[in-house]
């Protein structure tokens, strides 16, 4: 007799497979079948899904050949979509709320994972803020959006020479770890208990400031990953700064001092490839901040180290005009006009609102370098800056579900750019920019 | 033995992809009665699994009801290895395709205990009901899974130390170092493979010509262990012209001239009718100790080798037309060898009343 096989009807197992698509693999684009489970929230390894436990999908699901992307990752994000990270609520329940809707629209925007960023602020803001920004993927809840990464505090022991739109009246200097424990909160920087997560992922600080080169050790040991930036650093002085342990360079360019030929500045690190590791950059490409060009030269330095961020500012998200904005006891009003953002009456940038998918899109039209390694600017080099390579920003088995589905838009004689079609979260579906006609 | 012969190896690959849906179509597999197939790996039948998986998509065929037994495994190389025959399966054919897990089976090439292994191989093929078809490429040097020249050709399934000259030539997929390719692998048995109830065999390009020839122009012969076919009741041999290149014109002419009789007369595909519906007997598998690494005296296995093939399964009315010599040159249609070869019994008959 020929043996009983399986019943037709299998137990659900929560298991996506896409197929007849090209997946952002290091960089290339591959023709291949992707595995997803919404159960365990991670990229499966198809074959031995099928040799050893013996499962099949539960749903196939047919791309016609569009792109799979790992979710984009935004490393410096101020606010979006009304709300300003850097605000501090008289009901601070609140705050834990507004982060949450947050994160929920952020997501539609193919943005899964991110760093809050808070921007300089008196200690009160840090401490009262911070406990609510730090990493918030621990219980993979695709519903819940955009996962933070981990809070990123740009300031404020920044050069007040080249505070950007930072209020020039909170920057301080660090003369011991104390101090830094001072500003942000002692539970902030140090676990209460061994194993716990702390809040912060990163900061920048100037190195130049009070004796913050001989912090960056220390902060290296917690695990905190220490980023130049918003500095007057010489290159020696950021080259010290590496050889410290320092990781990351905020926003390359702006808010530091110019290459200059006898002195590359902190650009010049970039250069260094002999004797110690280059450090990862950010570059804002939203057209205002940068000259095309100069990001062109930027990732042709260092492609490895480069990743795309916004640097928005919480009007992402929001129709254009004039907005209140306090930063730190002052209020003045920020002009939104498309993308970009302006201090009322002056010429002076006030960071950017544009969103991540723009600046890949941006940065395809100006460089020409093909897709996949502007997207690998928003998926495995951030990841990699952030420690995680494996988990986020890679399709690899193992590593968490979190895509974005794009189709191509080509325009004839130009690099094709990016369209959002699908952005999924710990294997499950939680955007579709059209629904499906049958629904 | 039906040789089905096509200009390319597109061609071939289409005729065998095209065969097995139609045999498993015809067959209505269910959870209750499925469809065994028997599957190799290597080059030759890259193409066939190809088409097959374009056609599942086109929703041609399903394999949901389908069981498979593949050939062969090496011994020692981790199961998700790239060169491993899981990995080739997984990535030419199953993860494309509705075929369950638990109907897939291929020998673990890691199992604690080898023998046992492949004991229990044989076991699951037999408790599958035997296979249906046995797709099956073969060697340069004729071999059949890693039944090199040698073989037993009673032989089961069974762990096989590879030639050197298999080493050699599968150190291309193993960085060109001779001492990453596996020494050893299972495979089942020539005789595993003569029991299926069909056996179709795909082989292509000039450099397989000189096995093609030796199993089809020649006798059984353990060095050609391909050529055990010849006791099979149902072989299928299917290639491409530069496969032939070793072959007798006579030969290629006679094949081709009777699949195009079979082809008109409209019996292109006929067999028994529960080689076509299964539930044939299930094949008497004796499954001898693994440990048969010599044959010290000549075994009776060679006889029970001509009496395996059970007689109920011939078919009920013949195949194509038997082979006989003196009759082979009137199935090439050229007039004049007809009227000088063979004799003809009618024109005779017109003679003799002519001379009467
Ligand atoms: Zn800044």
């Amino acid at each position: 007799m020929p043996i009983a096989l399986s019943p037709p009807f299998r137990p659900r197992n929560g298991l996506t497979k896409f197929t007849n698509c090209r997946l952002v693999r290091g960089n290339k684009l591959v023709q291949e079948d992707l595995w997803v489970s919404s159960l365990s929230g991670k990229i499966v390894n198809s074959q031995a899904a099928f040799f050893d436990d013996l499962v099949l999908p539960d749903q196939t699901i047919d791309l016609g050949g569009r792109i799979v992307s790992p979710g984009m990752i935004d490393v410096q994000l101020n606010g979006a979509f009304g709300f300003n990270f850097s605000t501090l609520l008289d009901d601070m329940s609140q705050y834990g709320k507004k982060v949450k809707e947050v994160q929920k629209l952020l997501v539609q925007t193919g943005v899964t994972s991110y760093n809050p960023t808070i921007t300089s602020q008196r200690p009160e803001l840090y401490q009262k803020a911070l406990p609510f920004l730090g990493p918030s993927g621990h219980l993979q809840e695709a519903e819940d959006g955009a996962e933070s990464l981990g809070a990123h505090c740009e300031g404020p022991f920044l050069s007040p020479t080249k505070n950007g739109v930072h209020n020039v009246d909170v920057l301080i200097e660090a003369q011991t770890f104390e101090d830094l424990e001072a500003c942000y909160g002692k539970h902030n920087l140090t676990p209460r208990a061994e194993g716990e997560q702390i809040p912060i992922k990163y900061i920048t600080a100037a190195p130049e400031r009070g004796q913050m080169m001989k912090l960056i050790p220390e902060l290296k040991k917690k695990g905190i990953i220490y980023s130049v930036g918003h500095s007057e650093s010489t290159y020696e002085e950021a080259s010290e700064a590496v050889g410290l342990g320092a990781t990351m360079i905020t926003h390359l360019f702006n808010a530091m001092r110019p290459l200059h030929h006898r002195n590359p500045g902190i650009f010049g690190v970039l250069g260094i490839a002999e004797s110690l590791p280059r450090p990862y950059f950010g570059i804002i490409a939203d057209g205002i901040h940068l000259h095309p060009t100069t990001i062109k030269i930027a990732f042709n330095a260092h492609p490895d180290g480069f990743i795309l961020v916004t640097d928005a500012m919480h009007l992402v998200g929001l129709p254009d005009g004039a907005y209140p904005w306090t930063n730190g006891d002052t209020t003045c009003n920020i002009v939104k006009v498309g993308s970009k953002l302006l201090l009322e009456n002056s010429d002076t940038i006030a960071g950017s609102s544009i969103t991540l998918l723009e600046c890949v899109n941006n940065f395809l039209q100006w460089t020409g370098t093909g897709i996949p390694h502007a997207l690998q600017a928003v998926t495995a080099t951030p990841a990699a800056m952030l420690g995680l390579q494996g988990v986020k920003g890679s399709l690899d088995a193992g590593a968490d579900a979190d895509l974005v589905i794009f189709s191509e838009a080509q325009t004839p004689g130009q690099p094709s750019t990016l369209v959002l079609d699908e952005v999924w979260k710990f294997g499950t579906r939680v955007h579709r920019a059209t629904p499906p006609k049958s629904e | 033995m039906r040789l089905i012969i096509r200009d390319d190896s597109d061609g071939a690959s289409d005729y065998v992809a095209n065969y097995i849906i139609n045999r498993i179509n015809t067959f209505h597999p269910s959870a209750e009665n499925p469809f065994v197939l028997g599957l190799p790996t290597g080059s030759s039948p890259l193409g066939v699994y190809k088409v097959l998986v374009q056609k599942y998509k086109a929703g041609l065929v399903s394999f949901e009801n389908v069981i498979t037994f593949n050939m062969d495994e090496y011994v020692g190389i981790p199961r998700d290895h790239a060169e491993s025959y899981h990995t080739f399966m997984w990535k030419h054919f199953f993860s494309h395709v509705n075929i369950h897990p638990s109907n897939v089976h291929i020998l673990n090439g890691n199992a604690p205990n080898l023998e046992a292994e492949c004991v229990a191989y044989e076991d699951a093929i037999k408790k599958a009901g035997g296979i249906d078809l046995f797709l099956a490429g073969i060697g340069e040097d004729g071999h059949i899974a890693f039944n090199e020249p040698g073989s037993s050709l009673a032989s089961r399934t069974r762990v096989k130390t590879l030639a050197y000259d298999t080493i050699l030539a599968n150190s291309r997929f193993f960085d060109h170092d001779i001492s990453k390719v596996p020494r050893m692998a299972l495979t089942v048995g020539v005789q595993t493979v003569l029991e299926a109830r069909e056996v179709v065999v795909i082989i292509l390009g000039q450099r397989k010509s000189l096995a093609l020839q030796k199993c089809i122009e020649e006798g059984v012969n353990h060095m050609w262990t391909l050529s055990s076919l010849q006791l099979h009741p149902h072989p299928m041999i299917v290639v491409d012209e530069d496969a032939t290149a070793e072959l007798k014109v006579k030969t290629v002419k006679y094949f081709k001239s009777i699949e195009k009789v079979a082809q008109e007369a409209g019996f292109e595909q006929i067999l028994p009718s529960k080689v076509r519906t299964g539930n044939g007997p299930i094949p008497q598998t004796t499954v001898d100790e693994v440990s048969s690494p010599t044959i010290h005296a000549p075994q009776p296995t060679t006889s029970r080798l001509l009496r395996a093939t059970p007689a109920t399964e011939y078919p009920i009315r013949s195949v194509s037309p038997d082979l006989v010599p003196d009759r082979m040159a009137s199935r090439i249609p050229e007039p004049h060898l007809t009227d000088r070869l063979t004799p003809n019994p009618e024109q005779q008959a017109v003679q003799n009343a002519i001379t009467a």
